[in-house]
């Protein structure tokens, strides 16, 4: 762009937020010649998946505690008078800790579209369940949950006659799709998994557990179809990019991370960013948008990208993030779910380590509110839906980037093209010596 | 010869405000080319590979530009990090970008390791004789100040265009810390995502090898 000021010209597309997917669209469009600005009413990038230090995390509970609107609420910060915290700029705490499944969509586009070589993603191998103690002279254990042949056959914690059931159903799961299976669980699909496991494959309480575990579902109540789709997501993932793991986690910042990069893309294409920036007022003419913004700019563009702000009808989480290292801990908000999740922490460092119970140094403690699932589209705007809940990376978001990216660039874009772009180094292969 | 990614890998960026001269210092160290009066040369540059070998030793560095992001002061934190060395850049003949760098040394060291190398280069020397709004004294002194080396380069003459890069591979290879971590190629524990293995103890039909 050119280094007039920002009301000089009339964009193709201004691009409201800079959370997972305005940040993907702007990847997207990063080779497209567009006239993009992308602005953020935050003064951080990620919007509700930003992540923060410890002195980001307190200003932003300061500013959610007096303002009265978006999806996050009832934030607090709390210190435990014990001695070995590290400087404030040492930690990053996300608010979207999503895991990427190594099959997750989002990964091939990283890599076709050459922006994944800034991310540095760490393995998630296992998943655990807390095992509370069984007796007065027990201890709480953590069980790890077989989700690989091997595992099945080597783990000690389930009986010859569950590890048969087990096996059987994932023999299943990876079939599951195929039209002679489908009628097995058709007529549940839209029921609770636990009803197909326990109708169909007889299983007991704890196995049920164990794969319910590994749908991540926050309140178990997944149904039939979701269900046995995430579990497929989960064991076709494992080993995918090595052996033992079946996700990702982008190291320092999670889903923030990969929304910075992105953003990184669309700037090096020709994007303006500016953050601290959102929308005052907007009015809308037949064919172009005038943003009023909060940094006093006027801008006129032909199209507005925004993410949907309105709180969805989704139930809420309460997460707590607790710096013993960092841990993630996520419940459906209840009243006391802010109890729930202390419980939980300190069960899971006594599980840890009997001996020397780890020490939380820090806790962030926050509820959220689901966002709105649809996009809406008309002339002018497209409002992507709200950020996600759940705990692993939602492939179905990046469809509504797509359709977004589809309208933006409709006049240019090659839909098989989405997201391929080569390399914009060349590699410079004369030698210097000194 | 070795290939390229078995060389030690050194992340160094370009930083300081619009207009000071980055994209140019980049494109006449990298390409040995100048462009008198566009800005474009920002636009589409992510990062250059460069090979450089220094005390005998050959390094691939990855020179990272600021695509922009200066402009407005949006640079992100996964800009900074794993950058082994910040050149800081400002225009002699400026004096507003000289008195930002204060800002630019803040911003660059709260977002990278303690013994990350730091350089300061003073852009467009070639108008020294008749533009000059920096001496090079206050330049140096400034650099003093923040731990960073310094050096005046043009751009459009070529001269001293490449002293800051050598001399901050050498400030960089001399400090072991920093050197870790690029020798391993990926640091331990990362995972690899362009190539795919097939590991997988259940894998599919199709995809069983
Ligand atoms: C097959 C396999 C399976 C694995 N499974 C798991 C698994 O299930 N769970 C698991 O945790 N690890 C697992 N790992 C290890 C994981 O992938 C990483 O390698 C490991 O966490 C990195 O530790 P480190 O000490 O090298 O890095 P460090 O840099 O010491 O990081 C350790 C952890 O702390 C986090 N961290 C570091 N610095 C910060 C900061 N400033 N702010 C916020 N967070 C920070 C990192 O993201 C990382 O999670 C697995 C590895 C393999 C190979
Ligand atoms: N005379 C002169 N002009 C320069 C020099 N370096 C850059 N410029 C000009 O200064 C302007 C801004 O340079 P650019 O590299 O785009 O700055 P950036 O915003 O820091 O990347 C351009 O018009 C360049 O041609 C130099 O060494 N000498
Ligand atoms: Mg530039």
């Amino acid at each position: 762009m050119a280094m007039g000021s920002v009301s000089d010209t009339l964009w193709d597309v201004v691009i409201c937020g800079t959370g997972l997917q305005q940040s993907l669209l702007a990847l997207s469009l990063s080779r497209s010649g567009k006239n993009i600005l992308h602005i953020d009413p935050n003064d951080y990038y990620g919007g509700a998946e930003a992540a923060f230090n410890l002195q980001e995390a307190e200003s932003w509970v300061d500013r959610l505690a007096t303002e009265d609107k978006g999806f996050f609420r009832s934030a607090s910060i709390t210190k435990p008078d014990v001695a070995g915290l590290s400087f404030p700029r040492a930690y990053s705490l996300a608010l979207a800790p999503q895991l990427i499944h190594a099959r997750s969509e989002l990964l091939s586009q990283l890599v076709s579209s050459r922006a994944y070589r800034q991310v540095e993603f760490l393995a998630v191998g296992s998943f655990y369940i807390f095992k509370a103690p069984s007796g007065p002279e027990q201890q709480p254990s953590l069980v790890r949950i077989p989700s690989t042949r091997e595992d099945v056959f080597s783990t000690t914690a389930i009986s010859a006659k569950a590890k048969r059931g087990l096996m059987k159903f994932l023999k299943f799961v990876l079939d599951y799709d195929r039209l002679e299976q489908r009628d097995v669980w058709k007529t549940f699909a839209g029921r609770p998994l636990v009803d197909f496991l326990q109708e169909h494959f007889k299983m007991d309480a704890e196995l049920k557990t164990y794969i319910i575990t590994l749908t991540l579902s926050l309140d178990g109540k997944i149904t039939t179809e979701d269900g046995l789709s995430t579990i497929y997501r989960h064991l076709t993932s494992m080993g995918h990019f090595g052996p033992g793991f079946a996700a990702l986690y982008p190291k320092w910042g999670g889903i923030s991370e990969v929304a910075q990069v992105a953003c990184r893309a669309g700037a090096v294409g020709g994007a303006v960013y500016m953050l601290g920036a959102g929308i005052k007022s907007m009015a809308t003419a037949t064919d172009e948008v005038e943003l009023e913004l909060t940094s006093g700019d006027m801008v006129k563009t032909k199209l507005l990208v925004r993410g949907n702000e309105s709180v969805g009808d989704g139930p809420s989480i309460s997460r707590l993030v607790a710096v013993v290292g960092v841990l993630y801990l996520t419940t459906m908000a209840t009243s006391n779910s802010k109890e729930v999740l202390s419980r939980a922490l300190e069960s899971f460092l006594s599980a840890m380590d009997h001996d020397q119970v780890p020490q939380c140094l820090y806790q962030l403690y926050y509820e959220q509110a689901a966002g709105v699932k649809q996009s809406r589209l008309d002339e002018l705007t497209i409002d992507l839906p709200g950020p996600s809940l759940s705990l692993s990376m939602d492939d179905l978001l990046l469809k509504h980037v797509r359709e977004a990216w589809k309208k933006v660039a409709s006049d240019t874009a090659d839909d098989a093209e989405y997201m391929i772009f080569t390399d914009r180094e060349p590699v410079d292969d004369d030698d210097e010596l000194e | 010869m070795a290939s390229d990614d078995a060389l030690p890998t050194l992340k160094i960026l370009l930083i300081g405000p619009s207009g000071a001269g980055k994209s140019a210092l980049l494109m006449r160290y990298c390409d040995d080319e100048f462009d008198p009066d566009t800005a474009a040369a920002t636009i589409g540059i992510d990062f250059k590979i460069k090979r450089l070998a220094v005390r005998g030793k050959p390094y691939r560095l990855t020179l990272f530009d600021t695509a922009g992001q200066e402009r407005f002061r949006t640079l992100s934190t996964s800009f900074y990090r794993g950058a082994h060395g910040v050149i800081l850049v400002y225009d002699i003949s400026n004096r507003a970008s000289f008195m930002s760098m204060e800002r630019w040394f803040d911003e660059a060291k709260s977002n990278t390791v303690e013994d990350v190398a730091l350089y300061l280069v003073g852009a467009k020397l070639d108008k020294a004789s008749r533009n000059r709004e920096v001496t090079q004294e206050e330049g140096l002194a400034l650099a003093e100040q923040h731990g960073a080396s310094f050096c005046e380069a043009s751009s459009k003459t070529s001269e001293n265009v490449r002293r800051p890069f050598v001399e901050i591979v050498n400030q960089i290879v001399q400090t072991p810390g920093l050197l870790t971590n690029a020798t391993a190629k990926r640091r331990s524990g990362t995972v690899v995502v362009d190539s795919t293995t097939n590991n997988g103890y259940f894998s599919l039909p199709n995809c069983a090898c």
